[in-house]
């Protein structure tokens, strides 16, 4: 069956324009990538206006193409200037950047894009094999079950995407009462109009994505006339010789780093709005306490580039597993990517890939492919960011401006859309400048109406709210909702005050009883091992006397990738 | 030293957006059919940006005044955005009458003249990324990508 799909993926995706297309993708992500400031959602959302009028298949692979560029694109400025493309390379800098100075640019970044290939490829596979087996447990939800999954992602989003959870859980409540503003989904009523016809539709996704992320990014990045007048990047950055044979060599040294860190990624992108921003940082952590040389770490070791940037480029894989299996976006990236499938007419479901499956198989493959188009493209890649780098960022802002306002009213024609835009763009700005987080915000904007219709499907079929709490599913995605909720506390008291030390071991306390529930033969297994695990972490804690450790150097925290 | 901070006026704002919107709700019409109304799921989550809110003023006023911003300081920090979201107020304003064409380049120029220096060389430098660019992304649009973009009165006419 998975053979049979791939086979009638292949044919669909593997035609010349198509290939063209992705190329240019990749090409595109990589360049916006590596420019500090232009975040892979800017990237993403920038790139859907032109795939408007692309069938649904080029469209996606041109969107996958930027997605999978992007997140590669990171690693060249990181490496060859200490300034991370994107947060999702914060980690290479650590090591990239002072094997560069020591001479090694060339290993560095090819050390940088083969780890990338090899998590992209890693998770490529994971998605193919994985998405479909997740799906079948997403047709086991009902619509409570989506409910909290749904109140899982958001409140996990908040709790990792800025310091103050309060702004966070704002933001995306704000985020869920914009997707009400409009006809409802349910009732066809028009709600908060305000006596405007204009209003009577609600606001397109896109014209509210690019507002809150796109436009307001530019507001932030032209803020000071001083540094907006220079060009992009001051420090020179040169061209250089990616030493492919010698990087493959210390991959295959270090290939239980590039296993871990790719599993890191993958199991990082599936946790909803956990991004490569979170993954770089928890594998290079990982990859440096289980180095026998943790000392080297930091001073241009092949370790921390091959952990941070084959988990960032597997988060991805990850992510759109629970996409394409759940319909639920992993983080803000696969959110523009939700709303691009959406506008190509494709709905991902527990059922799309079963429904859908050359299509389903087509998006997978589409990524497999990327990546090796990022590992054709990155010299050329190399070459456009080093010229891109000259200009300054005043001109590419007033130049992106015009584009959005074009590019979104390419939409639905309507000026409307333009408007939106612009509103967005400020409300954006204001909630940046406020440190209001606009992750959660987007999220919420997405998930709204998923949310609301399984809230009135859960009623309709029964008036009984306890269903919440009592279906296993619904259960479990409420417990680590409670959970993602205390995290921020913890992860800000974590080795500093005790109660720390019992958060890990009640988490997987709690996570076992609706592991229970679900019956059959492996879920309670599981809930078992969640017990050892739990008595494990508190025995062995009691034996050390509940004595606390000094916190890991670099805290992960979700930024905009 | 202003009385309050920022937090407590944001929080503030945002109980008195969520009283608006409170007031709104009851405008949505009911109907006979669905099993919940229109008008319950926004109020519950204004029930819930209300109880954040309230929290978010409470912590808020916990953490004591600012230090206060001098008036002229806060407009040399946000002079290029508001100047930029006001000539792109103008652009949606005149789409009608100038077009995409049109109006894309003089925003642009126009932006770009804002941000950047205004001597001879870069306003000339300006005006010719501001027909390049947005005549090349008009081309795209309109002769690659089939998107009828508004034409404007100005170029009708010819």
């Amino acid at each position: 069956m998975l053979i049979e799909n791939i086979i009638g993926a292949f044919g669909e995706v593997v035609q010349v324009k198509i290939m063209l297309l992705m190329a240019l993708g990749v090409l595109s992500g990589l360049v916006a990538g590596a420019i500090p400031g232009f975040t892979i959602t800017m990237a993403v959302v920038l790139t859907l206006p032109f795939t408007f009028g692309l069938s649904t298949i080029e469209g996606l692979a041109t969107m996958i193409g930027v997605f999978v560029g992007g997140l590669s694109g990171g690693l060249m400025s990181g490496i060859l200037t200490g300034i991370p493309g994107t947060p999702s390379s914060v980690a290479t800098t650590f090591d990239g950047f002072p094997m560069a100075r020591k001479g090694r640019p060339g290993l560095a970044l090819g050390i940088g894009v083969w780890s990338s290939f090899m998590g992209g490829i890693f998770s490529a596979i994971l998605l193919m094999t994985l998405a479909p087996q997740l799906a079948r447990i997403g047709l086991e939800f009902g619509p409570w079950d989506y409910f909290s999954l749904v109140l899982f992602a958001l409140t996990i989003t908040a709790s990792l995407a800025g310091e103050n959870l309060t702004k966070g859980l704002i933001a995306g409540a704000l985020g869920l009462l914009v997707a009400t503003i409009g006809e409802d989904d349910i009732n066809g009523v028009a709600r908060f109009n305000f006596g405007t016809d204009a209003l009577k539709q609600g606001f397109a996704f896109l014209p509210v994505l690019v507002g809150l992320f796109a436009f307001s990014q530019l507001m932030s990045d032209v803020q000071d006339s001083a540094t907006a007048r220079k060009p992009l990047m001051e420090k020179g950055a040169k061209a250089v010789r990616v030493e492919h044979l010698a990087a493959i060599k210390a991959l295959a040294g270090d290939w239980v780093n590039l296993i871990r860190s790719s599993l890191i990624g993958v199991f990082t992108g599936i946790l909803p709005a956990a991004g490569g921003s979170i993954s770089n940082i928890l594998a290079y952590d990982q990859a440096k306490k289980a180095s026998k040389r943790p000392q080297e770490y930091g001073t241009g070791c092949p370790g921390g580039i091959i952990a941070s940037e084959s988990a960032n480029n597997a988060t991805a894989g990850g992510a759109l597993i629970t996409m394409m299996a759940l319909g639920i976006p992993g983080d803000v990236v696969t959110a523009v990517m939700l709303g691009a499938l959406l506008i190509h007419d494709v709905v991902p479901s527990p059922s799309f890939i079963g429904e859908q499956p050359v299509l389903a198989y087509s998006i997978f493959l589409a990524f497999f492919l990327s990546n090796f188009l990022m590992l054709g493209t990155q010299a050329i890649a190399l070459r456009a960011f080093l010229l891109v780098t000259r200009i300054p960022m005043y001109m590419l802002a007033g130049v992106i401006l015009a584009y959005c306002a074009i590019g979104v009213f390419a939409l639905h024609n309507v000026t409307f859309d333009i408007w939106t835009l612009f509103w967005f763009g400020m409300i954006g700005y204001v909630m940046r400048q406020l440190g209001f987080p606009l992750a959660p915000m987007i999220l919420g904007v997405v998930l709204g109406g998923i949310a609301e219709v399984n809230l009135s499907r859960a009623v309709a079929i029964s008036g009984d709210l306890t269903l919440f709490v009592t279906r296993p599913w619904s259960l479990f995605f409420l417990i680590i909702a409670i959970f993602s909720i205390v995290f921020p506390w913890y992860q800000k008291h974590r080795g500093r005050k005790q109660w720390t030390l019992g958060f890990l071991p009640a988490l997987c306390l709690a996570l076992a009883p609706p592991l229970f529930m679900m019956g059959g033969v492996t879920r309670p297994i599981v809930g078992g091992l969640l017990v050892a695990v739990g008595a494990w972490l508190l025995v062995s804690r009691h034996r050390q006397g509940w004595k606390l450790t000094a916190p890991v150097e670099h805290a992960a925290r979700l930024e905009e990738t | 030293m202003s009385a309050i901070n920022r937090d407590t006026a944001v929080a503030v704002f945002l109980l008195l957006f969520c009283g608006v919107f409170y007031a709104a709700s009851f405008q949505i019409e009911q109907t006979s059919y669905g099993t919940i109304g229109a008008d319950v799921w926004p109020r519950l989550v204004l029930g819930v940006l209300f109880v954040l809110s309230t929290v978010y003023l409470f912590q808020s006023v916990r953490m004591g005044p600012d230090e206060a911003v001098k008036q002229k300081g806060f407009l040399v920090r946000y002079r290029n955005a508001i100047l930029c979201y006001g000539l792109f107020l103008v652009f949606l304003l005149t789409l009608d009458f100038l077009g995409m064409l049109l109006g894309g380049v003089l925003f642009v120029f126009m932006a770009l003249s804002v941000l950047g220096e205004r001597t001879p060389r870069q306003l000339a430098i300006h005006a010719g990324v501001a027909v390049v660019s947005v005549g090349a992304m008009w081309s795209i649009f309109t002769f690659a990508l089939r998107v009828i973009l508004p034409e404007g009165e100005v170029l009708s006419i010819w």
